[in-house]
């Protein structure tokens, strides 16, 4: 069982899907930055490409999406995306391999299925494929055959599922209904469309939850044949996410009941045969994601941790961000001006930040003590982050080895906490991230 | 009058599943263009992005690269349906390699009717996902580098479009077809010279892979090794 320090844990950090991270953003980048990085790069690519539509909007959901069933709205969307996608192919340079390709949102099945295989049209007519994975964020409620005929003679091999809880009552106070029944046929719809790893994201710190709810969900998960789970505690702020001023605040487990969740929740998973995957993704062994986590090549990117190895990532799509070694480019997040700027032939990007070559530095370090436990820290930056590193290091969750610290075996829910000594924007610690845990 | 009713392509295009008024409908929402060979498909002022059926010839898709040089994406052939939308503000064309006739719908216009009609809706993304298939091996094609494996494995993707005896790929008659395009065409599709394909025509006959009556007609002897050529490297 993991060590419980309160005090710890009592300031919010980031999740450190990039570093800087977004809160770092500003508009000292534009489109003419993206169009330079896009145009240098010769290396491995991976792709993202955000939908930002839902069939409903969950009441807990931070994501950039909106309900949208007009079928012409989501049509002149895809329409900006195929335009992102032919600029794209003329900026990138033939020798780039793009080997990932990953449909996220929202959910990408709001848009019509042969429109998802439009857009993979638009992408080997464009692009420099090279045999790449490609992975889908699905809603289970708007799944059908139809959707599973289309991923199937994609050949998409990757599917995430929003599941968050199997317990009806909880899917109730958090807006999401999708019954038991439903989240199974999806699965076996998945299976025989040939998808061989399944994701399925779940959440603890829900309203009303407790113990015996989360536990009777990551059973569940498990028996279903989930290859993947991703386990994030419910971060409520609701002063940020308006929608979530439908969810009861009064009951929201407090801090002790989200440790043991995260606690227990991790300690069910191992049980169940899972091996652990960063603070809080979770794969059979044999999955892609278990090998990588083993073999010490797990990764950090904006869809949590990752076996992507690329050392570039274009987002395509409304607020989708593009990393380079050197460059984090945010593009336009209202989908109304970004399909407007597309239609003028420009990418969209407005927002993000060169990372300097100290940027760079503990980025690294960051990454690697979230997805490794370890990293190897120049004698400089260890001397600034002593004395905080210090309490940590009195608690046993943190000692060095030389050059290098490494974390402890119940170290796993600070590790966010730890890797946030290395951030110098972390001055002024505001309220706009959510709790570690 | 029903043009449908007498479509070349009626019992085999996307829009075979319709019935009679249906495709009355279907075909008000649609036009007729007839394309010389060499002629790319042009559009009208509203039409800001078609799908459309081959009716008679064969089309090439391509896009210009950065660069300037056009890189084919693609052949069409009657029946079937261009389902990626195309139109001026896109960055691929579609021309017309042998003269042709397609009818054109607004991609708005089709995909709405697509979704009263369920069968055709089931059509329209079979048809789209066979298109993936055939630029992926398009694409495989191109990324061959030996004129053998290019030259075989466009042999082979023509009989397997245009063979009129009837083969289930088992059977070891021999499978006969016009090529519809010259030599200087198929050169240009596939990135080679005329020498280099006139050249690896004349090896493929002298293997006695396959036959070539005239200049037209190629008879395909052997599809087992013409395979094996399709996938040297």
């Amino acid at each position: 069982m993991w060590p419980y320090h309160p005090e710890l844990l009592s300031t919010p950090v980031p999740r450190y899907t990039s570093f800087p991270t977004a809160a770092e953003f500003d508009d000292s980048v534009d489109s003419t930055d993206l169009e330079a990085a896009i145009a240098a790069t010769e290396s491995d690519v991976s792709l993202y490409i955000h939908i930002p539509f839902c069939e409903s909007i969950c009441w807990y959901c931070g994501c950039n999406t909106s309900r949208n069933n007009r079928a012409d709205r989501l049509a002149s969307y895809v329409d900006a995306i195929d335009r992102e996608i032919a600029l794209l192919g003329r900026l990138l340079p033939a020798t780039a391999r793009i080997r990932r390709i990953a449909f996220g949102g929202g959910s990408p099945n709001a848009i019509a299925a042969t429109d998802f295989v439009r857009l993979m049209l638009s992408l080997s007519h464009s692009l420099p494929l090279s045999d790449p994975v490609i992975s889908v964020e699905l809603d289970p409620r708007s799944m059908d055959a139809t959707w599973a005929s289309a991923l199937a003679g994609v050949g998409v091999r990757q599917a995430s599922l929003g599941v968050q809880t199997f317990h009806p009552e909880l899917q109730k106070a958090i807006g999401r209904t999708q019954p038991t029944q439903m989240i199974e046929s999806c699965t076996d719809l998945l299976r025989s469309a040939g998808v061989n790893s399944i994701n399925f994201d779940l959440m603890y710190g829900l309203p009303g939850q407790t113990l015996g709810i989360l536990e009777d969900t990551l059973d569940r998960a498990s028996r279903l044949g989930a290859n993947r789970i991703a386990l994030f505690g419910y971060a409520h702020v609701p002063d940020l996410i308006p929608r979530q001023r439908r969810i009861d605040a009064d009951a929201l487990p407090d801090q002790k009941a989200r440790f043991d969740m995260a606690a227990i929740g991790h300690a069910f998973l191992l049980e169940a045969g899972y091996s652990p995957v960063g603070f809080d993704h979770f794969a059979l062994p044999g999955d892609p994601l278990a090998c990588a986590a083993l073999n010490g090549r797990l990764h950090r990117n904006f869809q949590g941790f990752t076996d992507d190895e690329a050392p570039v990532l274009i987002g395509l799509g409304a607020s989708a961000i593009s990393s380079f070694p050197h460059l984090l480019a945010q593009n336009e997040k209202n989908s109304g001006r970004y399909q407007m700027m597309l239609s003028h032939g420009r990418l969209t990007a407005a927002r993000g930040i060169h990372r300097s070559v100290d940027d760079q530095t503990r980025g690294r370090i960051i990454s690697e003590l979230l997805c490794t436990g370890r990293a190897t820290i120049s004698p400089m930056l260890l001397r600034q982050a002593g004395p905080r590193l210090a309490q940590f290091a009195r608690h046993g969750l943190v000692e060095r080895q030389e050059s290098e610290i490494v974390l402890s075996n119940g170290a796993l829910p600070y590790a966010r906490t730890i890797a946030a000594l290395f951030d110098p924007y972390r001055t002024d610690w505001s309220r706009r991230f959510s709790t570690a845990v | 009058m029903n043009d449908c009713g007498r479509c070349a392509v009626r019992e085999s295009a996307i829009c075979h599943s319709l019935n009679e008024s249906e495709l009355d409908a279907l075909n008000a929402l649609g036009r007729h263009q007839t394309l010389k060979r060499g002629q790319t498909m042009v559009w009208q002022g509203d039409e800001s992005l078609l799908v459309g059926n081959v009716i008679e010839g064969v089309l090439k898709l391509s896009v210009s690269g950065a660069d300037g040089r056009e890189q084919t994406l693609g052949i069409m052939f009657p029946s079937d349906f261009i389902g990626r939308p195309f139109g001026p503000k896109t960055d691929h064309s579609v021309v017309a390699l042998t003269d042709a006739q397609v009818c054109t719908f607004r991609r708005s216009a089709f995909d709405e009717f697509a979704r009263g009609h369920p069968e055709l809706e089931h059509s329209l993304l079979q048809r789209t996902l066979t298109e993936l298939d055939r630029t992926r091996q398009w694409m495989l094609l191109l990324g061959r580098k030996a004129a053998t494996a290019r030259v075989a494995t466009f042999l082979l993707e023509m009989s397997s479009r245009y063979a009129t005896n009837c083969n289930d790929g088992a059977s070891t008659a021999p499978i006969s077809f016009d090529l519809p395009l010259s030599r200087q065409d198929i050169a240009d599709l596939l990135g080679l010279t005329i020498e280099t394909v006139s050249r690896q025509i004349t090896h493929l006959r002298e293997d006695g892979i396959i036959e070539t009556p005239n200049r037209r007609t190629i008879v395909v002897l052997d599809s087992g090794r013409l395979q094996a050529r399709a996938s040297e490297v």
